[in-house]
């Protein structure tokens, strides 16, 4: 039977009342390594995961971590790099290897009839790796001309320089990495690196996706034969923050086309009360698609291609910014526009229908984010890194359902005061 | 294996449904059957500033992205040279606002002379972005202005240059709508949470009524076949050498593709790729390489480059690429390796079904090309291929008087 269409009134909006967490059943492996797993999905696939708790933050010298972690399978004791690279591409799996500030992360997705042979190549990596000299060379000669090219854009030195404004440049969340880094790493250093951090006893496992019933048996056996060399780590020296009193900053680039622009501060984290709040507020100004500063300054304006706000979660110190790469020639418009919208986040309450959208869109977001065992993986290492529980979810989604548009005024003129924030213009 | 019901409706529209229960989503894919290589040699990146104008509201809904993020959704956009692909996730409570949006600028849009140029605004902004403030942002149109003589994929989808999207005009974007955007131009496609006769139903009410347009029979000028080598030489404001070079390949469904893929993956499909190992680690000549096909309906081509170190040059990198290619030329690819990159293939095939936007995107493509059931039997086509084949189409690819190499020189003062 044939239904003529309203296609003037929007159909009817169903509100979205909760979410399926896959909560992890959790267990501990053979070495002593907490093990958290999810189960679900429509394919046979595995993701394994070892996160090291600890990042740059940790290391003695810049680039120490990161390319510790990247040259875990550049040889073993009994391995050359070619063979590790052979395995690992035979059986259809990418070490993915990301070294943070505050973790390194060591995984791998694999198809669930792969996984036995390539646990153990993972296991031997991670436990006996002997960083070869001339590895380490090319490396490091290799990644010194992606960052010779990286300097060329100005987005990315928009980035590491408004960390350094933030956190100061001795912060190892500030350092910005030189070229001369490259030459100054040594074998040495990431056999210590190794040693000290990336062990047992500083790891977190996580298994995602269609495993076996039988899986902490099967990981059991093949982890039982590595055993990792470990040395207490030396004491981490403490930063403090020392973020600059300037509010305008400027790195000039006269052939750049575009500039880019980060306008931020530090900010509190996850583990604060008002971080929710906080978390939609910053949506509302520059979170989304229809969020303020789209609709300003791309949509009404066209200004940009895109400009967006984000919080950045560190364990030692979140930052909060507004970035975007804009035409030259329209550029201080566009910096005025941000100034303006910060102003009005604080100062006029925002429409009902504006909450309401936003609401539901957050509401569906959360849901998306929760989608399959392999999002589901990332939200509980996100709340196990700031040794959170599942109830943290559980109140946002209660904030979401009570907040109003005065809320977001008295957030914004908490957190985000326009006069409170460190500009910075690359180009 | 990805089952999936299809429905064909008056107006031509073709529907897909694959029901999966595990989401509490849907995924709702609208692929438009127009791309960069229809557009007029003259008016290019029209396509992609279209795709924009596709947001800027419909004849009854003033903001598209407003009314979806009301009820919840999240939706993107792209355009290739061959289509154009529009994509959204709802709960799947709310799946008919995605259907009255997307239904209502399947009807019509509300064109704008304002909306337009802020547009137009956008998309130079994208282009400088994306193109011509980025260092190497250049490298894909010059490949493709080398190796297409003819045939439209010799320019990229952002366009020839900005001033063809600043040209643009009101009535060429209701022309470009009226004959592309009907709903016998396009596959639609829901993925997740739905039954396969409750979607057609509500498509059917959507979509049921919009008036279809005439047919559009595609006459592209068919690129002659290369004779003789090209070559060109660029210097830009970069700090390292960059060397392409570049042959024509096959159509996307012919099995020519199945192997040239192959191929690519043996030269650079993973970290103990030849590229990698030979030219990367023993040599010691690139930082990077790579190599990758275009994978294009109409024939597209094959590329490898190397990113040159400071102190070698071009000419060498040359010769050892042409060293990694007779190599494929001249021996059999041993079992083994073959096996490995069909085993990559596999692994990556199966990630690709893991989602549902990521299937209901597959569906659509395979649906253009002529059936979407093609996606389930994309491993069966790369297992066939045995050493011997390899070799074939290495020699058939690979020869000189096909090649187009760009030398990417850089200019910058140390």
């Amino acid at each position: 039977m044939y239904q003529k269409p309203d296609r003037i009134q929007a159909p009817d909006l169903k509100t979205i009342e909760s979410v399926n967490y896959i909560v992890p059943e959790k267990n501990t492996l053979i070495n002593g390594i907490p093990v958290f797993m999810q189960k679900g999905g429509s394919q046979d696939i595995i993701k394994f995961e070892i996160v090291f708790k600890s990042g740059s933050y940790q290391q003695q010298k810049t680039l120490q971590a990161f390319a510790t972690a990247n040259l875990l399978s550049s040889g073993t004791v009994s391995k050359r790099s070619e063979e590790i690279n052979q395995l690992w591409d035979f059986f259809g799996a990418t070490l993915q290897v990301d070294a943070q500030k505050d973790i390194i992360s060591v995984g791998f997705v694999s198809l669930a009839k792969h996984l036995e042979p390539l646990l153990n190549i993972f296991f031997e990596i991670l436990t006996m790796p002997v960083f070869p000299d001339d590895e380490l060379e090319i490396f490091l000669k290799n990644r010194k001309q992606k960052f010779l090219v990286n300097k060329r854009k100005v987005q990315y030195l928009a980035r590491v320089h408004f960390a350094e404004l933030l956190f100061g440049p001795d912060h190892p969340y500030g350092k910005v990495l030189q070229e001369n880094d490259f030459d100054n790493l040594e074998r040495v250093d990431l056999v210590a690196y190794h040693e000290e951090y990336l062990h047992s006893g500083n790891a977190v496992c996580f298994i995602a996706g269609n495993y076996p019933e039988n899986i902490i048996e099967q990981v059991n056996k093949i982890a039982e034969k590595f055993t990792w060399k470990k040395v207490p780590p030396k004491v981490v020296k403490s930063f403090s923050l020392q973020s600059t009193k300037t509010s305008e900053n400027k790195i000039v680039k006269d052939q750049a086309l575009q500039s880019a622009i980060r306008i931020g501060k530090p900010i509190i984290n996850r583990n604060h009360p008002d971080f929710h709040l906080l978390s939609v507020t910053n949506t509302l100004l520059g979170g989304y698609f229809g969020s303020r500063l789209m609709r300003n300054i791309r949509q009404d304006k066209g200004f940009t291609y895109g400009i967006n706000s984000a919080i950045v979660n560190l364990l030692r110190g979140a930052y909060f910014f507004i970035g975007s790469q804009i035409g030259k020639h329209v550029k201080e418009q566009a910096v005025e526009e941000v100034y303006k919208e910060l102003k009005i986040l604080r100062m006029q309450p925002a429409a009902d229908s504006e909450i309401l959208m936003l609401k539901n869109y957050l509401t569906g977001s959360f849901l998306r984010s929760f989608d399959g065992p392999f999002m589901q993986n990332e939200r509980l290492k996100e709340i196990l890194l700031f040794n959170q529980d599942y109830s943290w979810f559980d109140s946002y989604l209660e904030i979401l359902k009570k907040f109003n548009a005065e809320d977001i005024c008295r957030t914004a003129e908490k957190y985000l005061r326009e006069d409170s924030m460190i500009e910075l213009t690359v180009g | 294996m990805v089952e999936f019901k299809r429905f064909t409706f008056n107006n031509g529209l073709k529907l897909i449904v694959h029901q999966d229960n595990t989401t509490p989503l849907i995924a709702v894919n609208v692929l438009y059957d127009i791309g960069a290589r229809d557009e007029d040699p003259d008016r290019t990146g029209f396509a992609h500033l279209f795709e924009h104008l596709m947001f800027e509201g419909s004849v009854n809904v003033s903001e598209y992205d407003s009314q979806l993020q009301f009820a919840g959704g999240e939706n993107n956009a792209f355009t290739t040279n061959d289509i154009t692909n529009y994509y959204l996730t709802i709960p799947k409570q709310n799946i008919e606002t995605a259907l009255w949006l997307e239904s209502d600028r399947m009807l019509e849009l509300a064109f704008s002379q304002e909306k337009l140029d802020i547009q137009k605004n956008v998309v130079s902004e994208e282009y400088r972005q994306s193109y011509l403030n980025q260092p190497y942002g250049d490298v894909w149109a010059l490949l493709r202005s080398l190796v297409y003589k003819v045939h439209p994929y010799q320019w990229p989808t952002i366009g020839k240059s900005i001033d063809h999207v600043t040209n643009a005009t009101l009535d060429q974007v209701k022309e470009f709508f009226f004959k592309y955007y009907r709903p016998n131009n396009a596959i639609l496609v829901l993925a997740g949470d739905i039954e396969p006769e409750r979607a057609f139903e509500l498509v059917n009410k959507w979509f049921g009524d919009i008036p279809s347009g005439s047919e559009n029979k595609r006459k592209l000028p068919v690129e002659p076949g290369q004779s003789d080598p090209r070559r060109q030489v660029v210097e830009r404001d970069v700090p390292f050498n960059e060397i392409y070079v570049a042959f024509p390949t096959g159509k996307r469904l012919e099995q020519d593709f199945y192997t040239s893929d192959l191929l690519t993956d043996i030269l650079a499909g993973g970290s103990s790729a030849r590229l990698m190992e030979n030219l990367v680690k023993k040599r010691k000549i690139f930082s990077e390489a790579n190599a990758w096909i275009t994978g294009s309906i109409d024939k597209g081509f094959l590329a490898i480059m190397g990113k040159l170190h400071n102190n070698q040059s071009m000419k060498l990198a040359e010769e050892l690429i042409w060293e990694e290619i007779n190599g494929l030329k001249h021996n059999l690819v041993p079992e083994n390796e073959l096996q490995k990159v069909k085993n990559k293939l596999e692994a990556s095939n199966t990630f690709a079904k893991a989602g549902i936007l990521s299937k209901a995107m597959n569906l659509a493509y395979y649906e253009l090309l002529g059936d979407a059931d093609i996606l389930n039997s994309q491993n069966e086509k790369y297992f066939s291929v045995q050493p011997s084949h390899l070799q074939n189409a290495a020699n058939e690819i690979f020869t000189l008087s096909k090649s187009s190499v760009l030398e990417y020189h850089s200019g910058s003062k140390k």
